[in-house]
């Protein structure tokens, strides 16, 4: 290799199939860069990868970039790029197993939306359903030292929540079904594994 | 028609409003609605996938489903998010045969499946298609002359099956049908569907100031005197947000965000306790005033 | 024939009360001295065409039908071959554009009505050109997959078919691959290659005869009268055919021009190539691939068009590569991929196996050594970054076709140049065909023994207008010859062609015009004793359809021809007419007009349009009640190629005050329907302003303008613009002499 050298992280397919492999990921491939995810999402702003990029830097298994990205964490949810992929290509599921990859690979504390969707994940397999004063305390109390001040500028919003009682202090109902609950989630996340 | 209710885990917190509400309104109606899936679990709303993917939260969803089967009624749902999780884990129960059976597999563990045999239906859906507009203006006693609404139907309603449902995906109508049924004018809206920031409030705040300040701006321009929205997450962060949000603009909107089943109750002269206004942090009582609420 | 003949006006869809009837009816009787004139409210409906068809069995036999345009229910009022119906277009081109119940409206009306009667006095019922014997078989030359398609269709059809193929087998191009793109839903799995298939299919067809190692030594006549004379064994053959079907196929950009991509390095090869290799068995051993496309194509230095198939094929390619080594790599270096259609479909398919496609600029990659391999570097466009892929077994340069049509000398026409530096002398001439002697055909035509090229060599015509139809009546270009094209297409478009061939031979046995005047049986008639051998017909039919003989005597070949009446436009001494169109009856038509003298202030301004495009753009304004000035007077030509220069000078000195021609866009993406037509008229109109000038009439009074069907909503403007330039110009001085 002499004219390949200095450029020899990008184009690795090694990363690009290992990303194809993971839940929803062989949908990546099927981009054609059409550019109208961009112009859909809403948070494409503040994303330093926006989605189309995001794609064809999997593509290309440009893996500092595409670990770097905070693409999937600013993803909403909203689905309209989804409704709109010329490609057919679930850009929200795609999100969700590229969250579930870099949680895995980096750690929960690596993205506050890791942190946070494992925060609700966890309550919600405890409980049955979401207690979101509970959730919130969780989530401030193992993010650490460093989100006191972020939960501290929230006062303003949770001051008014509670005293509208929206956000009740008191414990919500849990479902008598938890361990069938349970079964049922190891048990699916045995066949993902599997799946893929 | 006869349905169950799946009424989701912000029904007792975040969107108690539109829970009460939905009742009083199901009641007026005479909905043949009654009692919830019995020991119903959380949808997994838009976080729980990214924690441990798709496939695994659609067998949580689909315990619901599971558990409505043996009620033998189609499943009625007030809150977006959980429309969409539960519809689209249906739809795909309904279509993907592999999928049908390796979730069934995992529901097995439990002791339980699903034979997909059920509709899941949005509650605006469910007003306008089946009890149908003429019944929701016949049951109107004080029409809402006058009060102008941004009608925001929000992403979680219009997309969940990933193309035109019930609604159109981009551009939705229905909420508008149903809020003019109740004599009101629904202003033009073309942030109808367009994101509120979801569930990203602790995770990056800056984005829901942006896009919950643009909705808010577009309601404000196109005159609206409230805002009504069938979703929750829609609802709390236009209305919780909005101080914080005026305050970052330098604006002062004003604005309350109403449950769709709180503006049918005032239109309907529901008593006040079920209108549960008591719940919205932007006061709602001075722009239905002339509608007979008091506080 | 004695003409007895009978006026209706009908009174329906506003006319009876835009119009004062009774006036008209005036004008057929007492100018016309037509007695048998009725009115009826509704003359298309059941009760109206029994009036007239009563009339007929009482013996009328020239109809003449004042009311909605010739282009709407002209099957409604065709009464058989033995009857004239001459129409007049009240409705689109009077009452619908005109203020009701106006004078001027009226004085409108009575001239077409004479404009339409005056022609019905003199046309004549015509009658058939049969050849005998017309031959129905049809010649397809190239045995490649066009070929052979469209050689199989017609034969399915009930046709006899030659197939001429210059190698030793049938297969051309696609026979040599290894497989084909996908050809079936959901265009997503490779083809087997089904040409040894197509090859045994044709064999075993009786109606087919094939010569293989054959080429065309020369093909003489006309549709249904073709004679081919086929080379063939060291001997001629010679067959008689009604319609050719030209399937010669394109050839590989040559890769020896393309070593600024890296050709002629080791292990850099073409498409072909990789067929080659893939039908040897030795893609086992290669790992890592690029591709690089466009190479030669969308590149002003090589093929300046888009090849079309190149992207297909790599796509192809790249699932070959997969297939003999599931570990391979491949690498797309693009600009845009054309997977056109349900190839979409492909192309997702493709990129599913992993293969990484890098948008980039070619030419701008260059092909590198790479310590015995190769590499590729470039800009990745998306990215925004300089990229190198190294390590590479093999880079395939995605090289383009160029049609087989543009190999040859280009052929000169020695006096036709002659004429043509002559003519520049005086004015513009049109542009001469380019004819490339390719010895493909070997036509013996005056106007050279190839298919005219429209662009880049490929012999096409306007193809959107009007498909599959060249500018050689009879014959059919289709494949890859005509236009580049991906494998379905190719497909669609041989078996298209043959649907023509075969419409060609039945219209010839019938003795009808092909497209676009299908069914049309007039043809044009020569009034030898006063030629002059002037040879401005032989030059100026588009098609091909005069030669001439030693002493320039034009020599129509009748079913050559596509009754466009550019040969009677041309000729100066007017002896070629139509039984049907004429310069004397077009010209009767244009001096049937009354024009008002000068104090009365009402300028007449005639209005020649073209049939195809601009007479249903002036309909189109009618429908759409657009107003207009109510001094003009619309003529329809059947193309302006067919507009006699004497028409104009005649109207001009009976006093009209302006003419106008609405004719087709010609040049570059022409759309006259008879290729040439609309710039010929165009040219001839710059000659007559200068026996306008002469005469002291300002040029100013003739305007050309080009308009389509799209147009319409201009047409009142173009109008009202010409009406300004007239009224500034003032009346004709020649009026009243």
């Amino acid at each position: 290799m002499t004219a390949a050298n200095n450029q020899a992280s990008r184009y690795d397919p090694a990363f690009a199939n290992e990303l194809y492999s993971i839940e929803n990921g062989h949908y990546i491939k099927q981009c054609m860069q059409c550019g109208l995810c961009v112009v859909t999402c809403p948070a494409r702003h503040l994303m330093d990868l926006q989605p189309r990029k995001y794609f064809k830097a999997i593509q290309a298994g440009d893996r500092d970039r595409v670990l770097k990205a905070n693409t999937p964490w600013l993803c909403t949810s909203c689905n309209l790029c989804t409704v709109r992929c010329p490609r057919g290509i679930p850009i929200i599921d795609v999100m969700h197993g590229m969250k579930l990859y870099l949680a895995q690979k980096q750690g929960v504390k690596s993205a506050p939306g890791a942190l946070f969707s494992k925060t609700f994940f966890d309550v919600m397999l405890k409980r049955g359903r979401q207690w979101e004063a509970w959730l919130t305390q969780m989530y401030f109390l193992k993010a650490g030292p460093s989100a006191i001040k972020d939960a501290l500028k929230m006062m303003d919003v949770a001051q008014p929540m509670v005293l509208k009682r929206r956000l009740p202090l008191a414990p919500a109902k849990t479902i008598k079904g938890k361990s069938q609950l349970k079964k049922i989630y190891e048990k699916a996340a045995a066949l993902a594994k599997e799946g893929h | 028609m006869a349905y169950t209710f799946y009424p989701g885990c912000a029904s007792e917190a975040t969107g108690k409003a539109s829970f009460i509400s939905f009742e009083a309104v199901v009641k007026a109606l005479d909905i043949d609605c009654h009692g919830e899936i019995p020991d119903w679990n959380c949808c997994g709303a838009t976080l729980v996938a990214n924690a441990i993917g798709d496939f695994a939260q659609q067998a949580i969803a689909a315990r619901n489903l599971a558990l409505a089967e043996k009620e033998g009624k189609d499943i009625l749902v007030a809150c977006s998010s959980c429309y969409l999780n539960l519809a689209w884990t249906n739809e795909k129960m309904k279509t993907d045969p592999d999928f049908k059976s390796q979730i069934n597999e995992a529901l097995g563990a439990g002791g339980l499946s699903y034979n997909a045999s059920l509709q899941v239906r949005h509650l605006i859906d469910v007003l306008v298609n089946e009890i149908g507009l003429d019944k929701i203006r016949e049951r109107t006693i004080k029409p809402l002359e006058g009060l102008k609404v941004a009608c925001y139907s929000g992403c979680q309603t219009v997309r969940a099956l990933r193309r035109p449902d019930f609604d159109d995906v981009e551009y939705p109508v229905m909420l508008d049908r149903l809020v003019e049924a109740l004599g009101a004018t629904a202003v033009p809206f073309p942030m109808a569907a367009r994101c509120c920031g979801g569930s990203q409030q602790f995770t990056n705040p800056e984005l829901i100031y942006d896009l919950t300040g643009k909705i808010l701006d577009c309601a404000a321009e196109n005159g609206a005197d409230v805002i009504v929205t069938p979703c929750p997450m829609c609802a709390l962060n236009t209305d919780a947000f909005q101080q914080k949000i005026a305050k970052l603009k330098n604006k002062e909107y004003n604005m309350p965000v109403l449950f769709v089943t709180q503006l049918m109750g005032v239109a309907f002269d529901l008593k006040p306790k079920d209108l549960a206004l008591q719940y919205n942090i932007v006061s709602p009582y001075q722009k239905l005033a002339k509608y007979g609420v008091k506080k | 024939m004695t003409k007895k003949q009978a006026v209706y006006f009908c009174t329906g869809c506003g006319l009876g009360e835009a119009l004062d009837i009774p006036a008209l009816v005036k004008v057929a009787k007492s100018e016309f001295k037509i007695q048998d004139v009725k009115e009826h409210p509704f003359l298309c409906g059941p009760e109206g065409v029994a009036l007239i068809k009563k009339d007929i069995e009482a013996g009328v036999n020239t109809v003449s039908i004042a009311a909605c345009s010739e282009r709407v229910c002209y099957d409604v009022f065709n009464f058989g071959p033995s009857i004239i119906v001459e129409r007049i277009p009240l409705r689109e081109r009077v009452a619908w554009v005109q203020e009701p119940g106006d004078e001027d409206t009226n004085m409108m009306a009575e001239d077409y009505v004479r404009m339409g009667l005056s022609r019905a006095k003199v046309t004549e019922l015509p009658e058939p050109f049969l050849v005998e014997n017309p031959s129905k078989t049809i010649l397809v030359v190239g045995g490649g997959l066009a070929g052979m398609t469209a050689a199989l269709e017609a034969a399915k059809a009930g046709y006899d078919v030659v197939l001429v193929e210059k190698e030793a087998q049938l297969g051309g191009w696609a026979g040599k691959v290894y497989k084909l793109p996908p050809l079936v839903e959901p265009f997503t799995d490779l083809a087997e290659n089904n040409i040894p298939a197509l090859a045994k299919a044709i064999e075993d067809n009786p109606r087919i005869k094939v010569y293989t190692g054959a080429t065309m030594e020369s093909i003489a006549g006309g549709p249904g009268v073709f004679n081919a004379k086929i080379k063939h064994g060291g001997g001629t053959a010679e067959e008689k055919v009604g319609a050719i079907v030209l399937a010669t196929g394109a050839r590989p950009y040559d890769p020896k021009k393309l070593t600024y991509l890296g050709y002629g390095k080791t292990n850099v090869v073409t498409h072909a190539e990789v067929e080659e290799m893939a039908k040897n068995g030795k893609l086992k051993e290669v790992k890592r691939v690029a591709f690089i496309q466009c190479a030669g194509s969308r590149d002003p230095e090589h093929l300046p068009y888009c090849s079309a198939a190149c992207c297909v094929e790599t796509l192809k390619q790249a699932v070959y590569l997969k297939e003999f080594n599931p570990d391979a790599q491949v690498y797309i270096f693009y600009k845009d991929i054309r997977a056109t259609g349900k190839y979409e479909y492909f192309y997702k398919a493709v990129q599913q196996t992993g293969a990484v496609f890098i948008k980039t600029e070619i030419p701008g990659v260059q092909v590198l050594e790479d310590g015995g391999k190769l590499a590729v570097a470039g800009k990745d466009i998306i990215l925004g970054e300089d990229v190198t892929i190294g390590d590479l077994d093999l880079v395939v340069l995605a090289n383009g076709m160029q049609t087989n049509a543009a190999f040859g000398e280009e052929v000169v026409l020695e006096d036709a140049e002659a004429e043509a530096a002559a003519a520049k002398e005086e004015e513009a001439a049109v542009k001469l065909d380019q004819i490339i002697k390719s010895n493909m055909l070997n036509l013996v035509y005056r106007q050279g023994p190839e298919m005219p090229a429209l662009k880049y060599g490929f012999p096409d015509s306007h193809f959107i207008c009007f498909p599959y139809e060249t500018r050689r009546t009879g014959i059919y270009a289709a494949g890859v010859v005509r236009a580049t094209m991906q494998v379905p297409a190719a497909i669609e478009d041989a078996t298209g062609a043959a649907l023509k061939a075969i419409q060609c031979v039945e219209a010839v046995a019938r003795g009808e015009a092909v497209h676009p005047r299908s069914g049309d049986i007039s043809y044009p008639e020569f009034n030898m004793n006063r030629c002059t051998q002037c040879k401005r017909c032989t030059e100026e039919c588009p098609f091909g359809a005069i030669n001439e003989d030693e002493k320039a005597n034009p020599l129509p070949e009748r079913t050559r021809c596509r009754r466009c009446g550019t040969c009677m436009g041309a000729c100066p001494e007017r002896i070629i007419s139509f039984k049907n169109y004429s310069v004397p009856m077009i010209g009767g038509m244009a001096k049937s007009i009354e024009v008002p003298e000068e104090e009365e202030e009402k300028p007449r301004i005639l209005i020649f349009a073209c049939e195809n495009d601009a007479i249903p753009a002036l309909d189109m304004a009618g429908i759409g009640r657009m107003k207009y000035s109510a001094w003009v007077r619309v003529i329809p030509l059947r193309c302006l190629g067919s507009l006699n220069l004497v028409w104009i000078s005649d109207a001009m000195s009976s006093g009209i005050d302006g003419v106008m021609l609405l004719g087709c866009r010609h040049g570059e993406d022409y759309q006259c329907h008879f290729i040439k037509g609309s710039e010929l008229a165009e040219i001839r109109l710059s000659k007559v302003s200068e026996t306008l000038d002469r005469l002291g009439l300002e040029s100013e009074r003739c305007r050309f303008h080009q308009v389509s069907i799209m147009d319409y909503y201009r047409i009142p403007k173009l109008i009202e613009d010409f009406v300004a330039k007239i009224d500034e110009l003032g009346p004709n001085p020649m009026k009243g002499f």
